[in-house]
């Protein structure tokens, strides 16, 4: 079992994490999502879900990604100004279908993979549902 | 020759919508497509419109088998936004109607296997023992599908008379032990349909973060009950069954072994639950600006809330929800793989899904 004082060091983080109303967060830093997950996958973390949340104004959007470590739900938050972030489906498996759905839901593009057939409906358009500006 | 069978969006077993289009040679699948989102109802989005009190009924309508488990959640994520907790009472009451709904959850899925494997004695046994669950779960809340049971900071309903619960406790324990249990793992019609059938390998399990019954049944140790205690369940006294084959029986096995679990937390709960109020927190609710997330162990295994809320605001800003279902269903696509066309319902039916979850 990792000490939760001691993770930031396993996962190669500059900061230690803070326990936060149910969530221990740790900041990714200068770390690119992709390092994060290899790591997660390396400590034996499991994958549990992506939260997204759109941004006020130009702000682009939040993705926090959850794990699980030996009961312990671990968040990351990574914050993109466009409307893209490297998807992680391919290192990991448990990623497929989230993503899916944010791509379907805010229009954000997971580079590096293929979304065909959508996930939630059978409509050609993306973004609907949960971006702002189609929303309104 | 490859040819393809689309089954669904009307499933064969399960009244619920999504389709499954197999690759096959032969009787012998080789690949599968899962296409789901018939119905899916945007309820993430309607959340954002509802206030604290409607979105707790909102949710509630996730999923109509674990409706006390998504308001569980819901709930218990509010709290931490709220800087509220549950009176002991209050959580002794969630720990009772999550095991209570655990048991019919569970006993209903036994039905439609027997069903599937074309054992309709089996199937009426189990409808009769899921009827019994359902009567303590109407008589504690008045309702049988949406209990209403829930609110920020604790319970709706109090259960006068505990105690009164436990005949039931042994009865059902009683059939699961005499009859279900004994014609599942030794009856040569059961046997034949589950042994060795739509083997989700350990390893596999784990690339696809699979949870619940179906992550038990295929070697992996994890259950948020025991792991990341909520409600009462860290004064509770229980086994969480594993098993490692990863086939149908073993998915069979871990239920019918977790309801035997479920009993014995509910004898627990039932006794031991201490006197007092069952909520805290009056009619208004001082919301913190921030996010916050709760995982509960649901009958089919881990369900998340995350909830965004602003200072001031009587909506939430984001509620967003991951169903067991959602995570598990990907998996199908391996376990199909090499079985026989006539294996495959109950090869889907096996990871107990949920489409109303899914299509939340």
């Amino acid at each position: 079992m990792i000490a939760l004082e001691t993770l930031h060091q396993k996962l190669g983080l500059a900061e230690p994490g803070a326990e936060s109303r149910g969530v221990f967060w740790l900041n990714p830093g200068d770390k690119s999502l992709r390092e994060v997950t290899q790591a997660m996958n390396e400590i034996g973390a499991r994958f549990i879900t992506i939260t997204a949340y759109q941004l006020p104004g130009d702000e682009g959007f939040r993705l926090e990604y959850h794990w699980d470590l030996d009961g312990c739900l671990l968040g990351l938050p990574f914050q993109i100004t466009g409307k893209s972030i490297d998807s992680i489906f391919d290192i990991c498996e448990a990623a497929d279908w989230i993503e899916r759905e944010i791509h379907e839901e805010y229009a954000i593009d997971f580079a590096g993979r293929q979304y065909e057939p959508l996930l939630l409906r059978a409509t050609d358009t993306i973004g609907v549902n949960l971006r702002e500006e189609v929303k309104k | 020759m490859s040819y393809k069978i689309p089954m669904g969006p009307y499933h064969p077993g399960l009244e619920e919508p999504y389709k499954l289009n197999m690759i096959c040679e032969g009787e012998t699948v080789q690949d599968a497509e899962l296409n789901i989102g018939f119905n899916f109802r945007g309820m993430e989005h309607l959340a954002e419109t509802r206030n604290y009190y409607q979105v707790i009924a909102l949710m509630e309508r996730v999923c109509g088998i674990c409706s006390f488990i998504h308001t569980l959640t819901l709930c218990q994520t509010m709290e931490k936004l709220t800087g509220l907790e549950a009176p002991p009472r209050a959580k002794y009451i969630r720990v009772v109607m999550a095991e209570l709904e655990r048991l019919h959850s569970h006993v209903l899925w036994a039905g439609v296997a027997a069903k599937l494997m074309g054992f309709k004695t089996m199937f009426m046994s189990c409808f009769a023992l899921r009827e019994k669950v359902m009567d303590v779960l109407q008589a504690i809340s008045g309702n049988r599908v949406n209990y209403s049971m829930n609110r920020i900071g604790g319970v709706n309903r109090d259960i006068d008379d505990p105690t009164s619960l436990l005949p039931l406790i042994d009865e059902l324990e009683s059939a699961m032990n005499k009859t279900i249990i004994p014609i599942f793992t030794t009856s040569s019609t059961a046997l034949s349909r589950c042994a060795g059938v739509g083997i989700l390998a350990h390893d596999k399990a784990v690339s696809c973060g699979v949870v619940g019954p179906m992550a038990r049944a295929s070697g992996i140790n994890q259950d948020l009950r025991r792991d990341a205690p909520y409600a009462a369940y860290a004064e509770m006294e229980f086994n969480v069954p594993v098993e490692p084959a990863g086939d149908v029986k073993a998915r069979l096995l871990v239920r019918a072994l977790e309801i035997l679990e479920s009993c014995k937390i509910l004898r627990q709960a039932l006794t031991k639950m201490p006197s007092g109020e069952i909520s805290v927190g009056g009619d208004k609710f001082p919301f913190e600006t921030g996010t916050a997330a709760c995982r509960v162990e649901a009958p089919r295994g881990e369900v998340i809330y995350s909830v965004s809320w602003k200072a001031g605001s009587r909506n939430p800003a984001r509620v967003h929800v991951r169903t067991p279902t959602f995570v598990n269903m990907p998996a199908v696509r391996w376990m199909v793989q090499g079985a026989r066309l006539a294996d495959t319902p109950l090869i889907q039916a096996s990871i107990d899904p949920c489409y109303s979850c899914t299509d939340r």
